[in-house]
């Protein structure tokens, strides 16, 4: 009974509440900016916030992180410019949707694959925590190793075009990846002893170079044509096309939830997963994937709101960060006195329900910002390519600066975009890159881990595999992936369908 | 002309001594040496704002991150001496010379406080086969090989605090598994990847209230009212008494060459709020030992931990150049 109360304050008390949808408007227009990331939004909140109550704090920081994670799809749709990571497989099937003038019907079904994804993941936290909690923590390196290649392999469905190029870039991006001082030994690799290169390359400078500047010079080849009219007659989706995608929304927020739970994987991962996933059981897309797929919205936009809910999970029951942004809040809760830990749902209930009463606050305040506002949104593309190739530009800067307030990180930005550049004009898919910056040191340091706790043996590290439920499952996901997508698979389906 | 001059340089003295006066007369920029929602950034986000009451002026802070926090230190060091940048950091800068990852540590700073110090313990997986820290060490002995020790790189603490252990007790026949930082450790400890991790009792403490892992001992030279039953490793070998105590600490610094008064404002200030009952009790609650100290103090225990750490880290053979480069003595020389 008090557990639906405190579900309930954030909803009874006019402050709170206004506070989550300003939090969320905030996050929305913050997530949309390239550079400008929901981690750093909240970890400024939390400074601004310290001399408030505990509940009016998280309020505001819950709307930012819940608006900030959708408002990433805006800007991938209507420029080819993901917000943040978590919107980069957006962009792969909005960006051409917003090119046949069909922007709004994009950013309308986003947002409401936003809201279902968003509901499920807080649903799981508020029904099954604990046990989705235990789950997380049986992931072992080798788990985590094991998941990076699955990760890797989506390079197979981000590259459009020619797998070879596709399998370059992803390999450009692991490198990118590994500069720096390797986090585990603190050596040296391609530093070529300059001390810029120490701190490694913020790969969200890399993100925005190579979506945002690389597009604004593209953009110049057509500086004179007219932009896409866009219709914005129909925004929310009708009743029958939710239901049709149900099926594959549930799948993904699925993936959401249970990449979002891990501690060390987030919202980014589990976008890319789920469109991999629904690029395999789409069998008939009215739009063929890469083309402005209905299905390439849905998947990874359900997987990434879901994934809020999932980052909780290890946050509330164990106080186990979930992702970057679960990590700060932890660091709110105890400056304002809480003991985040496995004792805090037992001792403090009422701060549980209040985030999950909070969240799905949040949730409703998304659906109708997101819904709102779409007209204004929709003119950005209409705008002349001479004020809108100066604006990314502009932005992009800002964006890779507001990083680390580094003036390197723009050079590097820079860099990327010219790179990024050319890359298209070869017809190299970008998304790879940054897929493979994304899992670089995931694979490279939980591969590390795992062959080091077996002594270096490796007997002893295929016995682990084969011994354990969840990595033998893994790792016959990652073979049969791997198989289906090479000619044996496809000469032994033929011979299969022959036979029967 | 005489008069001129003379009026001229009594202006000059009148406006610097007011300046001083007034300090802050601007925003304070407080750079934060690790990440939103570490330790450090816990602490120094608790202790400022009650400083910033008592200054009378606004602290910003900004938490710049990389390289082990030689990022922050270096901004802070190349940054004006006029008390408007200081840096909140950790005890980091005192390896980065021996490491090899920096060439300035706080001797180019004046301590403005030292907050407070970190008590390491070692916490184990609930299914590991012992139950405390001298179990642990007959069953490392008993079984080579096969314990898994989690570790967070040379110079951190767990390689501190395992130098120690293998200084005290002769060297350990364990497995190091690395990560990269003690909260991602703790979360593969309680899962199984790990079974010991030298960890800092603020990290481990409500998982181990909550009875998701186990605290062995604790490396200290008293018990800790927060874990009464949990045994102390100096009670188990009295070698420890060279080394203890020891702990990570944190503190704000002002690069040398700060104005004394402007130094002096920020050191009554946070002396201050230290002792605020709020942060005392933010500290104590989270397992660490309020220290507060300023100037000399300050400088002492900063000299005696490098020398301490710096040493011990050499012996163990992690080092990338000897303490002695750099003027830093063996303890007891």
């Amino acid at each position: 009974m008090t557990a639906l109360m405190d579900f309930f304050l954030v909803f009874t008390q006019p402050q709170l509440f206004l506070l989550v949808g300003l939090g969320t408007f905030a996050g929305v227009y913050v997530g949309a900016i390239p550079g400008l990331s929901v981690t750093m939004a909240v970890s400024i909140l939390i400074s601004f916030t310290f001399s408030w109550d505990v509940y009016p704090a998280i309020s505001l920081m819950i709307g930012i992180y819940m608006g900030g994670v959708y408002g990433g799809s805006r800007t991938a749709i209507l420029l080819n410019i993901p917000g943040a990571p978590s919107a980069i497989a957006t962009a792969l099937d909005g960006y051409p949707m917003a090119q046949r003038g069909e922007a709004g019907t994009a950013i309308g079904v986003t947002t409401v694959m936003s809201f279902i994804g968003g509901f499920i993941g807080i649903g799981v936290l508020a029904l099954a925590a604990p046990f989705v909690s235990d789950f997380a923590l049986k992931f072992q390196p080798r788990d985590y190793m094991l998941l990076a290649i699955l990760g890797i392999l989506l390079v197979g469905s981000l590259s459009q075009g020619s797998l070879v190029k596709g399998i370059f870039a992803g390999a450009l991006g692991i490198a990118i990846g590994a500069v720096g001082r390797d986090p585990l030994t603190f050596t040296e690799r391609f530093t070529f002893d300059l001390n810029l290169l120490n701190g490694g390359i913020s790969f969200i400078a890399v993100m925005i170079g190579m979506f945002g500047v690389s597009e604004a010079l593209l953009q110049l080849h057509h500086v004179d044509k007219d932009a896409v009219r866009q219709k914005i007659s129909r925004i929310v989706p009708s009743l029958a096309t939710v239901k049709k995608h149900l099926p594959l929304s549930l799948q993904t927020s699925t993936i959401g939830v249970i990449i979002g739970a891990l501690p060390g994987t987030g919202g980014d991962i589990a976008a890319l997963m789920a469109y991999d996933h629904a690029k395999r059981v789409t069998k008939n897309p009215e739009v063929p994937f890469g083309e402005g797929a209905m299905e390439g919205l849905v998947a990874p936009e359900t997987a990434n709101n879901a994934a809020v809910g999932g980052a909780f999970i290890p946050m509330m029951t164990l106080g186990i960060p979930g992702d970057a942004v679960t990590a700060i809040m932890i660091g709110a809760l105890f400056i304002h006195g809480l003991n985040p830990g496995p004792m805090l749902m037992i001792e403090k209930p009422d701060m549980f329900w209040f985030i999950v009463g909070c969240l799905v606050m949040a949730n409703v305040f998304m659906l109708i910002f997101g819904l709102t506002g779409i007209k204004l949104f929709t003119k950005i593309v209409e705008m002349p390519r001479a004020v809108l190739i100066p604006l990314i530009m502009l932005l992009s800067i800002v964006g890779a600066f507001a990083v680390n307030n580094a003036v390197t990180d723009v050079y590097w930005m820079l860099g990327f975009g010219v790179f990024g550049y050319f890359m298209r004009h070869y017809g190299y898919p970008l998304g790879p890159v940054i897929l493979g910056v994304i899992l670089s040191r995931l694979l490279d340091d939980n591969w590390r881990r795992a062959i080091i706790s077996e002594r270096e043996e490796l007997g002893r590290f295929f016995w682990g595999i084969v011994t354990s439920p969840l990595s033998l499952t893994l790792l016959v996901a990652v073979i049969l992936i791997f198989v289906s997508q090479t000619p044996v698979w496809r000469w032994g389906k033929s011979k299969l369908f022959k036979e029967s | 002309m005489k008069r001129i001059l003379m009026g001229a340089v009594a202006a000059f003295a009148l406006t610097t001594g007011m300046a001083v006066a007034e300090y802050p007369e601007k925003e304070i920029q407080g750079i934060i040496q690790w990440g939103a929602g570490g330790s450090t950034d816990t602490v120094m986000r608790s202790v400022t704002p009650h400083a910033e009451e008592i200054l009378g002026g606004t602290v910003v802070m900004q938490n710049m991150t990389g390289a082990v926090g030689a990022i922050a230190l270096n901004y802070v060091a190349d940054a004006a001496a006029d008390g408007y940048t200081v840096l909140m950091g950790a005890e980091n800068p005192m390896l980065y010379k021996i490491m090899g990852l920096g060439d300035k540590d706080y001797s180019e700073f004046t301590p403005i406080n030292i907050l407070a110090r970190g008590t390491p313990l070692l916490v184990a997986n609930n299914d590991a086969p012992f139950n405390t820290y001298s179990e642990m060490i007959a069953y490392v002995k008993e079984h080579p090989g096969e314990v898994r020790f989690g570790s967070t790189g040379p110079g951190g603490l767990p390689s501190v605090v395992t130098a120690m252990v293998e200084a005290v007790e002769g060297d350990l026949d364990v497995i190091f598994v690395p990560y990269d930082g003690d909260g991602p450790a703790l979360t593969g400890l309680q899962g199984g990847a790990i079974d010991v991790m030298p960890a800092v009792l603020g990290a481990a403490i409500e998982g181990v209230k909550a009875g998701n892992m186990k605290a062995l001992g604790l490396v200290d030279v008293a018990r800790n009212a927060n874990l009464p039953d949990v045994e102390v490793v100096a009670e188990v070998n009295d070698g420890y008494n060279t080394y203890l105590p020891w702990g990570p600490f944190f503190g704000v610094f002002a690069k040398n060459g700060t104005p004394d008064e402007v130094v002096a404002k920020l050191t009554a200030a946070y002396a201050e709020a230290a002792q605020n009952a709020d942060f005392v009790a933010l500290m104590e609650g989270r397992g660490f030992t309020l220290m507060n100290i300023s100037g000399d103090e300050a400088e002492a225990f900063l000299s005696k931990w490098q020398q301490g750490t710096a040493w011990l880290l050499q012996d163990a053979g992690m080092t990338k150049a000897s303490p002695e480069e750099f003027g830093i003595a063996r303890p007891g020389e």
